[in-house]
């Protein structure tokens, strides 16, 4: 049957390395694909972009106040809206940026100094006007069922490139999101990791005290040496059962997933630990100013994911919310988030990572020209601004319009199926030939929808 | 926005909009053009209207319909009723404040009161079209009549097999006919062992002792047929078994003790359903009778109080659904909540999907979207509750849950162990507060319209005290006028007079088209089912899921017991008996045990007796090559599948073998013990507040306990202030202000007292006596149990099934193994095997220490060492170790540097946690 069966009959130690040594080669790879689901599987075509870094920003920021300049909406400040409201004009200056010279805001100031990597795409739609169903459909493309994830069709798709680590990771997502990177019907394998856990306020008195970021990464009792051996015996019960039973693809699973928790063991703690990294590079995030220490220390994170092998990162910033005191609060959510991201960029650029990694940026929907008491938006889900960099995305470049005010979409809409399939065309996969049959019938991402943005193609 | 408006009991209405059938006459047309249209367009439209994208509060009021389904608050406009009139309350600053800044003038404000008055004519009213399905009566007579599942099931005789030896009951012909037309020859009966375990895990969920093993190996060795006979029957009488199939079922209920969605509210009472389950299995309930029980419990007939309890519980299934509590819109909410009841209510029963159809036909399956409204008659009909009872203020609704219910009271007395009780004074405190919380409230309305105090301050007084009164309402709510604990139970209720609902367009609630008379699924339905005028059709519908002649309830229920013992179900699409369902391997089989189901009067152990009694049970899981070609799925069953664990067989196995496991079951559960409240950060309430309510206590404890050692009456309060302050470190990671020893206002006692109470806020333990450090410690281990892993429940011994399932929250033990997801309908469980897995059964110190208590209990055994590991695998595989098996075990204890005799505990539990760690202990072959 399996040469890797062979193989595993033969040789008595080392079979995790062995097994990813020989998918390494590519040889066969569908077939190594059935027996790895998460090998390194080859795209539908070319890809642009090898893996994915998802800055998901929740609670819906304001593109008018970012990313959507609208100079009509300052002259008619005051003014009825087309849609009734009263007019909001953006507290903040826009300023042309860069030799692209895209409109960006104050806001992100950092940010808009890495205009010219920016491709931004001011014309997304979603068909949710609320919180948890928008980020859902953000997410799985769907907010009425329960579905894939994002990250997790990449996975599917493309398979990963570090044994040491999970495929798809998703850093502290907020609690109760858990569908939001889940597989789904995919298999479990392809759902998202969840590394950190979002707003824990107390780390310090959970158990051993250290806040531990992953669960149960750490033997309370075993050093490293004594730990392996254990494992070894672990592993020679369980291969004694697979010679016996000949075929077990379960008992397979459980071996290597021993292998994997065991070096990632190793690897996540040391992937996790920041502190080798040099200072300059520290700053680069903001790691060390309080205010963007957290956002700031997760792109890093991210960066150390992606540059592992991680196919799809994610990391989420919250609480962009502003029905009131827009002015305060969303300069404070940009603020915290505003030089990590500028860094991240400008990190993956000096690395040479940013031309075939994706950087996503995006919430869940936009928010009202119009104001809400005197200082404040309402959900707009009819029209807002996304922007991806790197990855096979023109930079400086803007795709899609709303109308003068930024009510709505208007030209060149962006729903958030042609968002999906635009992604996954950059990273080489065909939206309707990524296909998983369940229950019955063939599913995707995109559903029934879905049309790439080409003009955004680099 | 939040109200402060007391809503006494919710109403769950569902979407009736009376539709306006008469033509205006040219007069009411005028005045409304002239008088009402420009002032709402100018007025009211940039806040509350599609057209502007605004809807706040929930409150659209572009078109009729939507004006009449109103907002969060209620409807804003009732024909005719000026004082029901929301929109009108609000123009008159009664309760609300509309417009914000101004009031309108009294001309226009009296337009409006003539207008409504003259039964809010208004041309604004969406056409209302008949929906025309696209699936006709003929096509639903011709599912009906060629589609296997629509079609009564018959029973079948056991087919004719050649090897005649082979079948030990008459499942087995059906297997073995199949399999010796393909020409393969079914596997060999399984090892005794193994066989022993499968029915262990399978019937009770927990492995076998060394005693069963014993008998088991030494009756089998005359008889195997005997052996297994002697097992079922004695493994079916266990309590153990109700809490393994019990489990099975709520999964498909998708059993859970809150809300789930981004607003994560409790359900205290949801445990009682739990148990209901648990219990209707341990006494074999005629299946039938539990499927009526769940849907129309209320409406059976109960000769006891008790029985009536019982019934009341068991409708706690069409309540603990997921639901958004903070949807803004009440109709929208109430539309969603029976969407969910017809959902869980058709995919478990029925293993069809009727909810496809709320917004459109059925694409695949003959269910035009008639027949959804018929059945969403049905339930809107019921209201529903899953909340917390009002308390003699009302019920109040917060930024975060603008959505409410009641619960209902049981008519017995049986509170749970957590439910409080409250002295004369605490009721009157708890009175006086909201009373006083109430005024402040109304104040600062009042304030706000008046214009004394900023918009901003006014938002954020309506927030903090509307979230005061919703707590003090609900710790109200839940005791009797003395104090005393009500028992409540979630579940449903029937309303008065039963109407028909109308079908939605696109299944938007403001879309409402043509009447649709309440009904079932006409394609289910071989003879028409008549529902009275004065019924809502709820227990006619409950009674047609259990009768004989329903083409769907037993096959799909013996499907899934079919597939918890064999590993697959003869339908492998467990929910989706329908065209786009997987067609069945074994028809004939299904349909033989559905009738013999029925004939057995239900009973769902005589079915587990049966199958467990097979030969095809029996088989074992050799691998073959050229069968596996053939078939590699398995479906015609020429070998056993082997099967995964679950998450719960998985700790309650370790928890079993570590001699640890509690097999009483724990009244109540966690959830219940929390009450009603928001779940946030992983654990049960805000997590700051659980752990000052920890110190809280802790302090008074160890205040207590230091008087009564020094025995001094020093001056209370600056103890009190000192030991506050001192404890408050236990708050790590909140900014504690330091507080300064030398600090004028401590005195020198209580400065000492600081000192020590800083020592121990560093959970340093020096200079404490014993008591004190075990009060301390006390504190601690339940302000980190509280803080760290809550839910995770890493300390409880009883069996996994009382854990507390909060949705989205599930605790690690079981998360980690794929555990249902309790959003869900879960027929078929994930079974991975992942890293995280991995690191759980390494790492986690539950699982350490269940593999000391199985250390120690392997120590106990006279003998040496190749004694003690034989015990080890018995008692971990249920077989001796393979004598490399045995080798390899005492090398890895002589590589710890465990001698012959004096094995260390430690040694010895790093290779009892090797055996709950492999393959073979989470596998069932």
């Amino acid at each position: 049957m399996h040469s890797r069966r062979n193989l595993l009959k033969t040789v008595s130690a080392g079979f995790g390395y062995l097994a990813f040594a020989s998918l390494a080669n590519r040889v066969k790879a569908e077939e190594q694909a059935n027996l790895n689901p998460l090998a390194p599987k080859s795209s539908h075509f070319a890809p642009r972009a090898k893996r994915v870094i998802f800055l998901c920003m929740q609670g819906g920021p304001s593109h008018v106040d970012t990313f959507d300049y609208k100079p009509q909406l300052a002259k008619d400040h005051g003014k009825r809206g087309k849609y009734g409201g009263t007019l909001l004009k953006s507290p903040w200056q826009f300023r042309q940026r860069g030799e692209s010279g895209l409109w960006i805001s104050d806001v992100f100031p950092e940010v808009a100094k890495q205009a010219d990597d920016l491709c931004l795409i001011r014309s997304m739609q979603c068909d949710q006007p609320v919180h948890p169903g928008a980020m859902t459909q953000m997410h799985t493309g769907t907010a009425q069922f329960i579905r894939p994830s994002l990250g997790a069709w990449t996975l599917y798709g493309l398979g990963t490139e570090n044994d040491s680590l999970p495929g798809f990771v998703s850093l502290s997502p907020p609690s109760g999101t858990s569908r939001n990177y889940g597989s789904s019907f995919l298999p479990a394998i392809y759902g998202g990791t969840k590394v950190g856990r979002s707003g824990r306020s107390l780390p310090r008195l959970s158990r051993g005290g250290g806040g531990e970021s992953v669960p149960d990464i750490r033997n309370p009792n075993l050093s490293d040496k004594q730990q392996r051996r254990q494992l070894d015996y672990i592993q020679s019960l369980n291969r004694g059962k697979l010679q016996r039973e000949k075929y077990h693809p379960g008992v397979e699973g459980v071996i290597e997933s021993y292998e994997l928790a065991f070096r990632m063991q190793d690897a996540m703690p040391e992937l996790m630990d920041t502190s080798g990294e040099s200072e300059k590079t520290r700053a680069m995030y903001g790691v060390n100013d309080p205010r963007t220490a957290n956002f700031g220390k997760q792109c890093l994170l991210a960066r150390r994911f992606i540059e592992a092998g991680v196919r799809f990162v994610e990391v989420t910033h919250g609480n962009w919310d502003q029905h009131v005191n827009l002015t305060t609060d969303h300069k404070a959510r940009a603020d915290a988030c505003d030089l990590p991201i500028a860094g991240l960029l400008r990190d993956l650029k000096q690395r040479g990572l940013l031309k075939d990694t994706l950087v996503i940026w995006g919430g869940e929907f936009g928010r009202t020209p119009a104001a809400q008491g005197g200082d404040g938006r309402n959900h707009n889900n009819k029209g807002y601004t996304t922007w991806m960099a790197g990855g096979g995305v023109k930079g400086g470049f803007s795709y899609g319009a709303t109308d003068e005010h930024g009510y709505e979409a208007v030209d060149n809409k962006c729903h958030i199926h042609d968002w999906h399939a635009t992604i996954l065309h950059l990273l080489g996969l065909d939206h309707e030939q990524l296909t998983y049959r369940y229950a019955g019938r063939d599913f995707r991402l995109t559903d029934v929808h879905g049309n790439v943005a080409t003009d955004i193609l680099a | 926005m939040i109200t402060l408006r007391p809503v006494l009991l919710i109403l769950l209405a569902f979407a009736v909009v009376p539709t306006y059938g008469q033509q205006l006459t040219s007069d009411e047309l005028k005045f409304f053009e002239a008088k009402i249209r420009p002032v709402l367009i100018r007025e009211c439209y940039g806040c509350h209207s599609n057209q502007s994208g605004n809807v706040r509060g929930g409150l659209r009021l572009d078109t009729r319909e939507l004006m009449l389904i109103g907002g969060s608050s209620g409807p804003a406009i009732v024909p005719g009723d000026v004082e029901e009139s929301l929109l009108f309350n609000a123009i008159v600053h009664e309760d609300f404040v509309m417009p914000p800044k101004r009031k309108l003038s009294e001309s226009v404000i009296n337009d409006f009161r003539k207008w409504i008055a003259m039964g809010a004519p208004d041309p604004r009213v969406n056409k209302i079209s008949e929906v025309q399905s696209s699936i006709t009566d003929e096509d639903i007579a011709n599912a009906r009549e060629n589609f296997w599942a629509y079609q009564s099931p018959q029973k079948e005789q056991p087919p004719r097999v050649r090897n005649t030896q082979w079948p030990s009951t008459s499942i087995d012909n059906f297997i073995l006919a199949r399999l010796e037309q393909a020409g393969i020859e079914p596997a060999k009966d399984a090892e005794a062992y193994k066989v022993l375990r499968r029915l262990c895990f399978d019937l009770i969920g927990l492995p076998p002792t060394l005693q069963q093993i014993n008998y088991f190996e030494a009756k089998w060795k005359s008889s195997p047929e005997q052996a297994i006979t002697h097992v079922v029957d004695s493994l079916l009488k266990y309590d153990q078994f109700g809490e393994r199939w019990g489990r099975h079922w709520l999964d498909v209920a998708r059993f859970a003790e809150s809300t789930g969605r981004e607003v994560n509210h409790t359900y205290p009472h949801a445990w009682r359903y739990r148990d209901y389950v648990i219990d209707s299995f341990n006494q074999d309930k005629p299946f039938n009778q539990f499927v009526r029980e769940q849907i129309a419990g209320d409406l059976l007939p109960a000769k006891s109080d008790e029985q009536w309890a019982s019934n009341l519980v068991a409708t706690t299934f069409l309540a603990m659904g997921p639901k958004n509590v903070n949807e803004r819109n009440r109709v929208q909410f109430a539309a969603d909540l029976i969407d969910e009841q017809i959902d869980a209510t058709t995919r478990v029963f029925l293993g069809t999907s009727v909810a496809c159809a709320r917004c459109h036909d059925h694409k695949f399956d003959a269910i035009p979207q008639t027949d959804y409204y018929a059945l969403a008659g049905v339930f809107a009909n019921a209201n529903t509750y899953w909340g917390s009872p009002p308390s003699e203020f009302g019920i109040f609704s917060t930024a975060q849950t603008r959505r409410q219910s009641s619960l209902l009271l049981l008519p017995i007395e049986d509170p749970n162990p957590y439910d409080p009780r409250y002295s004369k004074k605490e009721l009157a405190d708890l009175r006086a507060d909201i009373t006083s919380t109430i005024a402040e409230a109304s104040q600062s309305r009042r304030d706000r319209a008046a214009g004394k105090i900023e918009t901003q301050d006014a938002v954020r007084n309506r927030l903090r005290t509307a979230n005061r009164l919703a707590t003090l309402s609900t710790k109200l709510a839940v005791v009797d006028e003395n104090g005393e604990p009500h028992s409540y139970c979630m579940g449903v209720q029937e309303k008065r007079d039963p109407i028909d609902v109308k079908l939605l367009v696109r299944g938007e609630i403001d879309q409402p088209a043509q009447t649709i008379a309440r009904g079932f699924p006409k394609v289910l339905c071989a003879t028409p089912v008549r529902i009275a005028n004065d019924s809502s059709g709820r227990l006619e519908f409950a009674n047609w899921l259990g009768s004989k002649d329903h083409p769907l309830t037993a096959r799909v229920m013996v499907n899934r017991i079919w597939q918890h013992m064999i590993g697959q179900g003869i339908v492998t699409s467990t929910e989706n008996f329908g065209v786009t369902g997987q067609t069945p391997s074994h028809p004939d089989l299904l349909d033989h045990l559905a009738v013999e189901f029925m004939e057995s009067g239900w009973s769902v152990k005589s079915l587990i007796r049966q199958i467990a009694n097979s030969r095809v049970y029996r088989m074992s899981t050799a691998y073959d090559e050229q069968y596996h070609e053939y078939d590699p799925g398995n479906a015609l069953l020429w070998r056993a599948n082997p099967k995964r664990l679950d998450a719960e067989a998985i700790r309650d196995a370790m928890l079993s073998i570590s001699g640890e496991i509690d097999f009483d079951r724990p009244r109540g559960s966690e959830v219940a013990k929390a009450g009603y409240l928001r779940v946030r950060d992983g654990s049960l309430g805000d997590p700051r507040a659980n752990a000052r309510e920890v110190v809280e206590r802790a302090k008074k404890n160890v205040m207590n306990a230091l008087q009564n050692e020094s025995g001094s009456r020093g001056p209370g309060s600056s103890r009190m202030n000192s030991f506050r302050k001192g404890m408050g470190r236990l708050n790590a990671g909140q900014s504690q202000p330091q507080i300064k020893p030398n600090s004028p206002n401590i005195t020198p006692r209580g400065r000492a007292n600081l000192l020590m109470m800083q020592r121990y806020g560093r959970f340093g333990m020096e200079g404490a006596t014993s008591s004190q450090r075990e009060l301390i410690e006390a504190a601690v281990r339940e302000a980190t149990a509280l803080v760290g892993n809550g839910l995770d429940m890493e300390h409880a011994k009883y069996r996994s099934v009382y854990l507390p399932i909060v949705r989205d929250q599930a605790p690690r033990s079981l998360d980690v193994f794929d555990f249902a997801d309790a959003s869900a309908v879960t027929g078929v469980r994930e079974s991975s095997n992942t890293a995280n897995q991995a690191l759980y059964m390494m790492n986690n110190p539950f699982v350490i220490r269940q593999s000391k208590g199985f250390a120690s209990r392997v120590k106990q055994i006279d003998g040496n060492v190749s004694d003690q590991i034989e015990f080890l695998f018995l008692l971990a595989y249920a077989r001796p170790p393979t004598s490399g098996e045995s080798r390899a075990s005492e090398a890895l204890l002589r590589s710890y540097g465990g001698q012959a005799r004096s094995l260390s505990d430690s040694t010895l539990s790093v290779l009892c946690q090797s055996l709950f760690a492999s393959a073979e202990f989470r596998y069932v072959d």
